[in-house]
């Protein structure tokens, strides 16, 4: 039953959300070394520090005779400072505005280093195709496969005015090995609503849907032992110019107010924006017990804060 | 029967018969195609041959499948068919004296976790004869269709 019948790296890595597949980007292989002969199971830490977030994902995949994959990943996202303006100018503003006075305004902001924390579960099944051998056709390996990922943090999530903090999400992700270029393209179609992965939640105040949103990773397989390469995922806008909400408030309401205070050009620094997320990375497999990745992410805007980008590594041991 | 239509359905009879033992008999078309430049690439008929003497050293040495190997006996004779058969479907135009894959596995049930074991004595092979692992992986693009036909199980 137990096997570690595949090749030397073709089982991928983990992606932060806990499945098997590139770095951000699930891929249509199944996690793990085990063929269709058995199953293989894998542990993965992942650390990314950014300007001002960091990101540990901690997760366990099986797959089940290279056609069936469970995941689990449990993110924690270290926000440091970031939100203490928000903190500092709820405490202002409720203060100030009187209505609120007395009452606690809850924003879900710890004084300190607040923590968003989310659990993700994951299955992928494989559909058809074969990712490494077809080298006669241009046929890929096909899976479908889908995420149901909770977010912890309900009033923080409100305050970023997110609709929802648990959602699913579903994609569909093509894989192909093709040896005589030395390189692996997959393409995946995520149908979701997340923001940030739903490290943000899910939707917006004014749009709740899921979309279609593409991502692709090119690997260049450099030896038999080590994979280089970059990833792109679309990601939504459903936050896109949006400010905080604090106790029902909208804070560009409170601009007039936080001008009096000389605080005018917080509403500014107060807007959210979402890019789309960007990788290079280096994945080294010393053998098929540990694999180590090493990339630099590109995440652009989260929320409140431009420039999130930084280093990222990520640890995955299969038994 | 017009004599067209007859040789069509000979043609197609005779195909039909032929599918359970389906002989390649030429390069392998990989897409994208392999380097114009493969057979110098890999040092020639003798590079290629020095190459399937490491890749049966390494088999040999590897529980998981040396036993299949070894009860076929005269490993010489499968170092001499399997260099052929290297070269013809790296594109050479050598013929291929030995019976077809699907035919000389058919009865092993070979599984896909025997298969890789092999490919992993491939990339090893490689390494010990200095190949790039770039040279490498045309052959392995070149050997991989062969997956569909020796593994049975």
């Amino acid at each position: 039953m137990f096997n570690t019948g595949k090749v030397l790296a073709t089982g991928g890595v983990s992606m932060i959300d806990g499945a098997g597949g590139g770095g951000i980007t699930p891929w249509a292989t199944i996690t793990g070394y085990a063929t269709r002969d058995g199953i293989n199971g894998d542990l993965h830490y992942t650390y990314a520090p950014l300007a001002n977030y960091t990101l540990h994902s901690v997760g366990a995949a099986v797959g089940f005779w290279d056609r069936f994959e469970l995941s689990y990943a449990h993110s924690t996202l270290t926000t440091g400072s970031t939100f203490d303006t928000v903190g500092l100018v709820a405490d202002t503003a409720g203060g100030l505005t009187g209505q609120l006075a007395g009452t606690p305004i809850n924003t879900g902001i710890e004084p300190f280093n607040t923590t968003i924390e989310m659990d993700i579960i994951g299955a992928k099944v494989r559909v058809f195709g074969e990712a490494i051998y077809d080298s006669d056709n241009l046929i890929p390996q096909v899976a479908i496969g889908g995420f149901y990922k909770k977010n912890k943090n309900d009033e923080l999530l409100t305050t970023l005015k997110a609709a929802k903090t648990k959602d699913w999400e579903a994609y569909i992700s093509a894989t192909k090995i093709f040896f005589p270029i030395n390189t692996l393209i997959n393409i995946t179609a995520r149908y979701t609503a997340a923001n940030q992965t739903g490290l943000v939640g899910f939707g917006g105040p004014s749009d709740e849907d899921k979309e279609i949103r593409p991502e692709i990773s090119l690997a260049y397989l450099l030896r038999k032992d080590t994979v280089i390469g970059v990833e792109w995922a679309k990601h939504g806008d459903n936050l896109e110019g949006e400010s905080v909400e604090i106790a029902g408030l909208n804070l560009t309401e409170l601009q007039p107010t936080l001008e009096t205070l000389g605080l005018g050009n917080l509403s500014g620094t107060l807007t959210q924006h979402e890019s789309d997320w960007f990788d290079a990375f280096i994945a080294y497999f010393p053998n098929k017990n540990l694999s180590m990745t090493f990339a630099y992410a590109m995440l652009g805007d989260i929320t409140i804060t431009p420039d999130q980008h930084g280093f990222y590594l990520s640890l995955q041991a299969s038994f | 029967m017009k004599p067209i239509f007859r040789t069509i359905a000979i043609a197609i009879l005779a195909g039909t018969a032929a599918l359970p033992s389906f002989a390649q008999t030429g390069k392998t078309p990989t897409l994208p195609g392999l380097d114009s430049d493969v057979i110098e690439q890999w040092g020639g008929e003798e590079g290629v041959r020095n190459w399937v003497e490491s890749l049966f050293y390494y088999i040999m040495l590897d529980n998981r499948i040396n036993h299949i190997f070894r009860e076929f006996g005269n490993i010489e004779r499968q170092i001499f068919l399997n260099t052929q058969l290297e070269m013809m479907v790296l594109g050479a135009g050598t013929e291929y004296q030995g019976a077809s894959m699907a035919a000389a596995h058919a009865d092993l049930g070979i599984t896909v976790t025997q298969f890789n074991a092999v490919v992993e004595a491939a990339y090893n092979a490689c390494e010990r004869v200095n190949l790039t692992y770039e040279a490498c992986n045309q052959l392995i693009a070149a050997l991989a269709p062969l997956e569909r036909v020796i593994v049975t199980r």
